[in-house]
């Protein structure tokens, strides 16, 4: 960084920056018609970066989430606490995180008092780590950090895990120091060996050791400027990462249980299946177990769960249902961008949600594939939740599905 | 100030008709008119209903068939159709009625040159991507005071097209993300994939068995909003088939093996995967040379 600095002036010394001609007003003097302007098209920057489609993206995810709990912590610059604030955030990035990967397990660990310690293993279960997250709020900051203990506890969590999935660790990282007990280019050396991918996320400053952890092992690093980039940054965590090029593909074996026989299938329904019976999900909780007939049953060895996704603890089969898997293939046929144009006098009306055009919106999106029109929020929103083209998907000819 | 901000409720129903003829019920002729007409009669008569609950519920009306889908209600013709109202009928019900019944007369009489409309799909997942933006949209422009409870009501009668699954899914996960309760009121056959709709977003699903009481069971069952469903007496919840079909057969299974990169299901291993054409590395254990570099050591 010092080296950059003697090639460019110094910040003071160089021009100002007049941030305000950008924003202008228009010919009744208001301004919001600008800046909402400005941000659609921020908006619409964004999601034109994340449309990109031919990467293979690692979709089964094993990620350990890493929190500071060191005496900066406790620093009040993110509101009420930096590690309340945190913990708030990775609430939210929890539930975003199971509900875009759904196949995928997390674990969280925290470092203080210059050790690591473990809050939850790796699951796929929310709640539990919702639950752990919202008891992680009483715990008391203090002591150093330790990056290399932290970083070895994670990839001694993921070291036994399958081949095929993708191994990550985020850290939200809060100070400026850190204590390891030996050479930490090791703990690197054998990230990279293992295929571990961590990313960092700075609460404080740049800190030189985890830009270099975070580029070999390909990962990223953020330092954050305010609450609402900590939250932007947080999610941008949830998307699935592009894959390192070397992990191994293999076909895993899934169990899809709540089948009803139907007529023209032959499997048979005894009444096992309905019958209540002692879940294995509660069978470890002081509380009697859950008991009720409605409920999964593994099909390899019988047993009983509460909900999906889940492993088996029988038989260590994954058990999931048809839905969770079809979550993750809007990743895999991503739409192209609409094309930019100007406003037609022919279409009046925006094909997806039948808004009037005004004479106020000057441009106007097309699909490449079925040429219809639509507004800029239907693109976006087109974009960002509903991963479908309505425009394709009222054609007969593109309405089939790109597979098959 | 008061307590707590009282926001009006506005119930938003988006009505999706699968208006793809089954020639069933477009030759059976009952009381005069056909079966078709009667229909239609019972959805506008259903829309008109929710408008009248309260003065500021909205509807919207979708049609689609095989070719094409289209907004009926509102219209986006753009010109003024006259509507004449009967002395004492509320403007908004003639203009239902009107619109209605103009759309789908276009829609029937563009499907005219396909003879064989009944064997291809019908495009439902197009039409309920639409329901979903014009939903989106119109929580956009409610000013603050209103709170928007929008829910979609699909009649239909056509089987499931597999080859729409993706647009079905992602439709229930859009519905799901943005609250929106999805209910479905089928005519003829049953369909998997609108049950695991409803299941996903919270809602209703019936299959009716016999359509001459249509608007019986609509005002009955799907009337109420989800809100004070949990007050009445509705039928059971059906049990979902949630198993997948395998991309080779598609066939249902309980136990498949599932390609890491693209997530495709398949009911037998294989080595190559035929969606992404990537080659799998069997599983085979480590051989470890241990026992012969021991005895060397000792001897």
């Amino acid at each position: 960084m010092a080296d950059e600095d003697e090639t460019k002036e110094y910040r003071w010394e160089s021009g100002y920056e007049k941030t305000w001609e950008a924003i202008k007003e228009d010919d009744d003097g208001l301004l919001e018609s600008n800046v909402a302007d400005l941000v659609a098209r921020a908006k619409r920057k964004r999601a034109a970066l994340k449309a990109t489609g031919a990467i293979q993206l690692g979709m089964m995810r094993h990620l350990f989430v890493v929190v500071d709990a060191s005496a900066c912590m406790f620093l009040q610059d993110l509101k009420p606490t930096r590690f309340l604030c945190v913990l708030k955030l990775l609430e939210v990035f929890v539930h975003e995180f199971f509900d875009l990967n759904p196949i995928s397990q997390l674990g969280i660990l925290t470092t203080k008092m210059k050790r690591s310690e473990q809050i939850t293993v790796l699951a796929g279960n929310q709640k539990k780590h919702i639950e752990a997250l919202q008891q992680l709020k009483d715990l008391s900051c203090e002591g150093e950090p330790s990056l290399q203990n932290s970083l070895e506890r994670a990839m001694n969590g993921l070291k036994n895990m399958p081949a095929h999935s993708s191994r990550e660790i985020l850290v939200l990282f809060g100070s400026l120091t850190t204590c390891d007990p030996g050479d930490i280019q090791k703990t690197i050396k054998a990230l990279k060996d293992n295929n571990i991918r961590v990313s960092i996320i700075g609460l404080a400053a740049e800190v030189r050791i985890c830009r270099e952890i975070a580029k070999k092992t390909g990962g990223t690093y953020n330092v954050l400027i305010d609450d609402h980039h900590l939250k932007e940054l947080i999610l941008s965590q949830v998307q699935p990462p592009a894959v390192a090029g070397s992990i191994e593909a293999s076909l895993v074996k899934m169990g899809f249980p709540g089948g009803t026989p139907s007529v023209n299938d032959g499997t048979s329904d005894s009444s096992a299946d309905h019958a209540p019976a002692y879940c294995l999900c509660h069978i470890d909780s002081e509380t009697s177990s859950l008991m009720g007939p409605n409920g999964y049953n593994c099909p390899q060895c019988g047993s009983r769960y509460c909900e999906l996704p889940v492993e088996c603890k029988q038989c260590g089969l994954t058990l999931v249902s048809a839905p969770h898997l079809a979550r993750s293939y809007h990743h895999l046929f991503p739409i192209k961008p609409f094309i930019e144009r100007a406003q037609v006098p022919d279409t009046t009306h925006c094909f997806a949600c039948a808004k009037l055009f005004v004479e106020a919106e000057t441009n106007v999106y097309e699909c490449e594939n079925c040429h219809q029109i639509v507004c800029l929020d239907c693109d976006l929103f087109i974009r960002e939740t509903l991963h479908t083209c309505p425009g394709c998907a009222s054609d007969p000819v593109t309405a089939q599905m790109k597979t098959n | 100030m008061e307590d707590k901000e009282e926001r009006i409720e506005t119930s938003l129903v988006a009505i999706v008709i699968d208006a793809t003829p089954a020639k069933k019920f477009a030759s059976q002729p009952l009381d005069g008119s056909s079966m078709m007409n009667r229909i239609f009669d019972s959805l506008i008569a259903f829309g008109n209903a929710h408008l009248m609950q309260a003065s500021h519920n909205k509807l919207a009306i979708i049609a689609c068939n095989s070719k094409s889908t289209k907004f009926l209600y509102p219209s986006m013709d753009g010109n003024s159709r006259s509507y004449q109202n009967r002395p004492g009928q509320y403007d908004m019900f003639a203009k239902v009625d009107s619109d209605v019944r103009h759309g789908l007369g276009e829609l029937i009489l563009n499907d005219l040159t396909d003879n064989d409309s009944t064997k291809s799909d019908s495009l439902l997942g197009g039409a309920m991507a639409r329901a979903l933006c014009y939903i989106h949209r119109v929580q956009r422009e409610l000013s603050l005071s209103h709170q928007l409870k929008p829910r979609v009501l699909v009649v239909s009668g056509s089987c499931d097209s597999a080859l729409q699954y993706m647009t079905f899914m992602n439709v229930f996960f859009t519905a799901q993300k943005e609250n929106v309760v999805i209910d479905c009121c089928m005519m003829d056959t049953d369909s998997g994939l609108l049950q695991q709709g409803c299941d996903i977003t919270g809602g209703q699903y019936l299959h009716i068995p016999s359509v001459a009481g249509l608007l019986e069971y609509l005002l009955w069952v799907f009337l109420p909003s989800p809100s004070c469903r949990s007050k009445i007496v509705l039928p059971p919840p059906t049990k979902v088939d949630y198993r997948a079909a395998c991309f080779c057969h598609h066939k249902l299974v309980d136990i498949g093996w599932v390609c890491s990169v693209c997530l495709s299901i398949f009911c037998k291993f294989s080595i190559m995967c035929t969606t992404c054409n990537t080659e799998f590395k069997l599983n085979r254990p480590a051989i470890v040379p241990a026992k012969s570099k021991k005895r060397a050591r000792i001897e």
